[in-house]
């Protein structure tokens, strides 16, 4: 099994707030090297609805999706299917939450999941070993192919 | 990630767009070196050293089948690929708290 990854952390501002930044926000805080194309002006676009695209625009215009929004809740959660290949049948889920916690903090709680079990329709995916690959590869080879993670140096 | 750290970063091994090709030929089945070999425009040999850097990293192993050897994805692989979209979440929690706190609400 592999499990859902999930993490927490404050942050100190309200809840509404919080939710602008992380949706309306995102190409200014979301790391560039992490990106499908990894150029240093990629624009990230989400789209406030259900249904709306989360997608990436090169300076050049070129667009990379990465998924789609499933559920819409603001200020307190949004959902979307996270698929950086053109089929929905790898995509996993990620899981935003904003909790006002008073005191002008809000706690966030992220969870991607579902590693496994996703496109039950194929038999190719019965296997876990392959299925939790093919799920997980898309990710990083997207990511491998666009830059380093900035948290990895050379000594 | 559990067991013993690999000798090369599985993030570098994937750096080469060849050694990503052979992780996506392996992810649809096993196959041995000449098997790679054919369904990739590079040479026997080569292929032979990109499998012997993925084995460094953790991410592929090799199995004697008869006379040939089969290489096949390692299963702990899935957990240092998982173990670095960790990581991209830590970078990204942490330069969204930075944007978060000091930015007012845009009216």
């Amino acid at each position: 099994m592999i499990e859902p990854i999930r993490l927490a952390f404050d942050v100190d501002c309200p809840a509404d707030h919080a939710f602008d930044v992380w949706t309306g926000r995102i190409s200014a805080w979301w790391p560039a090297d992490h990106t499908v194309s990894g150029e240093a002006d990629v624009a990230v676009v989400l789209e406030p609805r259900p249904g709306g695209r989360i997608f990436e625009r090169t300076p050049a215009g070129i667009e990379h999706d990465w998924g789609e929004i499933v559920t819409w809740e603001p200020p307190s959660r949004f959902v979307y299917l996270w698929h950086l290949r053109r089929d929905r049948a790898d995509a996993t889920e990620v899981e935003i939450r904003f909790i006002e916690r008073g005191d002008e903090t809000t706690r966030v709680e992220i969870e991607h999941r579902g590693w496994e079990a996703l496109g039950a329709d194929g038999e190719a995916w019965r296997d876990r070993n392959n299925g939790g690959w093919a799920t997980l590869l898309p990710h990083f080879v997207a990511a491998a192919a666009g830059g380093r993670p900035a948290t990895t140096r050379s000594p | 990630m559990a067991g013993s750290t690999p000798a090369r970063d599985p993030f570098d091994a994937l750096g080469d767009p060849n050694r990503r090709a052979i992780v996506e030929l392996l992810a649809g089945g096993d196959r041995s070196v000449q098997q790679l070999a054919d369904a990739l425009p590079i040479s026997r040999p080569a292929v032979s050293r990109h499998l012997r850097l993925l084995k460094e990293a953790g991410l592929v192993v090799e199995e004697p089948r008869g006379t040939r050897r089969i290489y096949r994805l390692h299963d702990e692989g899935v957990a240092a690929v998982r173990g670095y979209l960790e990581r991209v979440w830590g970078d990204a929690a942490a330069r969204f708290r930075l944007i978060a706190e000091n930015t007012t609400p845009e009216q």
